[in-house]
């Protein structure tokens, strides 16, 4: 009988500690969003003294997931919904709903000297799975490509291994580099190097290259003619309401597209 | 212009919905309004994509409502094992046995949403006398032999109600992963469908740690013929798993099980129990009360920096101790699994190591592993487990065990090689 009182003291503890929280609203999800989202969440907070915004990181599925299961209020993502988990909403009684806040546009960039002037997306995955390691394979200079890359942890590394590489690994010998601006300064510094970054940080110290035949721009992201680019979400349960509304609308206003030019994604106005 | 916006919306709406092998026409449309000026690139990509995330939700929600409720909510699973066991047991130096055998097991899984919250599962399987830890059945039965037709048997049976988003509560005749966390089979062998009840928390507690608790109340038995107490299983799990980053994680957990009503009850005489070391003629002798530590490193990608590519490493051990008793009285597991993490295609490959220790007493015998040393306490034992993936959803298997008694100055070591043909669908 006492492992029954023990059980149900249990259940009651966590059931107090697990709930013992105000309203507020909780996002959480993609680490590509997760800038976007908490400097959009300081500036809101600002202007709402009374809105607690908490948000989280995980990566895309665990927003997801955590919306379904009804733990968190906006999912940010950094893909579009699968199948999957639209069937595991659906099952729940869950409404998903989508709501495009920025375009994500990467730019891959060699150092000025480089005589490339456009690679095609099959050459970047050979390069970046090391099928290719030479410039002189691809009509430039006999020298070595030196591979740089965002480390395995960014978002970056995450949307360029999707939409570059077709998820295939990165070559071994990769130079991993811990931020956009890390990766712009090697190449910067390196003749052979190639590597990638956020469209908002190209430099006049590197070249963006085109890529099947087409300049990253912010036209060419949102037009869907440049191959690496995609779309990034917040999703919620149905139509948004109350707070979650007014911070989606604040997202997607004017003052929070800037915000999101200013994080080096593409803004929708 | 607000307006116009809406209007147009509701038109791309219009023909998504309508007339969907037209959405290129529909990608035209809207490129045209970009280049009228009427809508910003921008805004266009996001009427587009937000049409096109509402266009997959409605397919979805319109597979569900064109088949009967019943129906979408069913799912099958299963998998079939076919394998070649070779034991050599050696009790002293004038005596050895060595036995060739062939098995198969078979198990066939429903599973059903009741309604929002509550889901059922039904499971059967092949078996041989009701033994709890194993579904194998062996080719050609030394009692009816000649290719006689096998036994399938009821596995599972259980109802998991999802009363709140970070509580389950299971009952029925459940399977062994949702009532506890173990990360190498020292107490419990996975083919054991615990029978009772199980309260399971799940909750995030940031962004990198979550929490849980499963906590249990099992039947032992529950012989109606007499008055005494059923043996009865009480426990609670609470653990935790921390994600260092998206290469590193630590799970954890601490058990306390409390067997109640053991002492001096006849122990069972089945034939998968004969060879017990925890009785005493004919029965048990003590009570058992266990906690039991556990811990579980995975890493992603182990040795990516010197150019190796596997893609998971996990190391794991686990301890228990019968705090009821001072002698025989503690175990433990050890071991890593380094390659896929599951074998789903050609080519994914799994190697894991496991040594394991139980005293005589560490915990009751009704449970550890039957295949390491036939399930029984009181020996040590090393495992050795080789998969390969041969295509899609099928594998082939290497088992090797080598064991020892540690009660036993014979020491009667055994050894056993199962090589499985693993077919899931």
């Amino acid at each position: 009988m006492k492992y029954v009182k023990l059980l149900i003291l249990t259940i009651t503890l966590m059931s107090f500690g697990l709930n013992a929280y105000g309203e507020k609203i909780i996002l959480e999800g993609s680490t590509t969003v997760l800038p976007i989202a908490q400097k959009a969440a300081e500036v809101f907070m600002k202007s709402k003294p009374k809105a607690n915004i908490s948000v989280r990181g995980g990566g895309s599925g665990v927003g997801i997931a955590s919306l379904i299961d009804g733990n968190c209020d906006i999912a940010n993502s950094s893909r579009p919904i699968r199948p999957s988990e639209l069937d595991k909403a659906i099952a729940r009684g869950k409404d998903i709903k989508a709501h495009v806040i920025a375009m994500d546009g990467i730019a891959v960039i060699v150092h000025p000297s480089n005589k490339i002037k456009g690679l095609t997306k099959k050459q970047i995955k050979d390069i970046y799975t090391g099928k290719i390691s030479n410039w002189s394979q691809l009509g430039g200079d006999n020298q070595k490509i030196v591979v740089v890359s965002r480390d395995s942890a960014s978002g970056t590394f995450e949307a360029f291994g999707e939409l570059a590489l077709d998820k295939e690994k990165v070559r071994p010998d990769a130079i991993m580099q811990a931020s956009n601006q890390a990766v712009v300064s090697v190449v910067a510094k390196t003749s052979g190097a190639i590597g990638y970054v956020g469209l908002g940080y190209i430099e006049p110290s590197v070249k963006a290259l085109e890529i099947n035949g087409v300049m990253p721009s912010k036209e060419t992201v949102l037009t869907e003619k440049y191959p690496i680019a995609r779309p990034l979400f917040m999703y919620t349960n149905g139509a948004p309401q109350g707070l979650v509304k007014e911070f989606i609308d604040f997202i997607k206003s004017v003052q929070g597209q800037r915000l999101v030019d200013e994080d080096g994604f593409v803004p929708l106005k | 212009m607000k307006f116009i916006r809406i209007i147009l919306i509701g038109f791309v709406w219009f023909m998504f919905v309508n007339f969907i092998s037209y959405a290129g026409e529909v990608d035209i449309l809207l490129q045209k309004l970009v280049e009228k000026g009427i809508l910003t690139p921008g805004e266009a990509q996001e009427i587009k994509t937000e049409t096109q995330e509402q266009i997959k939700k409605e397919i979805a929600q319109g597979k569900y409502s064109n088949l009967p409720q019943w129906l979408q909510n069913i799912s099958l699973k299963g998998d079939l094992r076919t394998r070649y066991q070779f034991r050599h047991e050696k009790a002293d130096n004038n005596y050895s046995k060595d036995t060739h055998i062939g098995r198969v097991r078979m198990r066939l899984g429903l599973d059903t949403k009741v309604n929002e919250q509550i889901k059922a599962g039904i499971g059967i399987a092949t078996n041989s006398g009701g033994d709890p830890r194993s579904t194998n059945i062996s080719f050609g039965d030394k009692n009816s032999g000649h290719s006689s037709k096998m036994e399938i048997r009821l596995d599972y049976a259980y109802a998991k109600y999802s009363a709140l988003s970070w509580l389950d509560i299971v009952g029925g005749k459940m399977l062994l992963s949702d009532v506890v966390w173990e990360p190498v089979d020292l107490i419990w062998d996975t083919d054991i469908t615990p029978e009772g009840a199980v309260f399971a928390l799940n909750k995030k507690l940031g962004s990198h740690l979550d929490g849980f608790m499963n906590n249990a109340v099992l039947f032992g038995t529950a012989d109606t013929s007499t008055n005494a107490d059923p043996i009865m299983l009480y426990m609670v799990q609470p653990g935790l798993k921390y994600k260092f980053n998206d290469a590193i994680s630590l799970k954890s957990g601490f058990s306390f099980y409390s067997w109640q009503n053991v002492k001096n009850k006849a122990y069972p005489t089945d034939s998968w129990y004969k060879s017990s070391n925890t009785k005493s003629g004919t029965s048990w002798v003590y009570d058992y009360t266990l906690i039991t530590p556990a811990l579980e490193l995975s890493i992603n990608e182990p040795f990516k920096a010197i150019g190796l590519n596997v893609e998971k490493l996990k190391l794991f051990g686990e301890y228990v101790n019968n705090v009821h008793i001072s002698d025989n009285n503690t175990g433990f597991g050890l071991g890593f699994q380094l390659g896929s993490d599951k074998i789903n295609k050609f080519g994914d490959w799994q190697c894991k190591y496991i040594y394991a220790m139980l005293g005589k007493d560490a915990i009751l015998d009704v449970t550890p592993d039957s295949d390491r040393y036939h399930g029984k306490t009181g020996m040590r034992s090393h495992e050795g487990i080789f998969s390969f993936g041969l295509g899609k959803n099928t594998s082939l298997g290497v088992d090797v065990y080598r064991s020892w008694s540690i009660i036993d100055t014979r020491k009667a070591p055994e050894t056993v090689i199962q090589v499985d043909w693993n077919l899931k669908f």
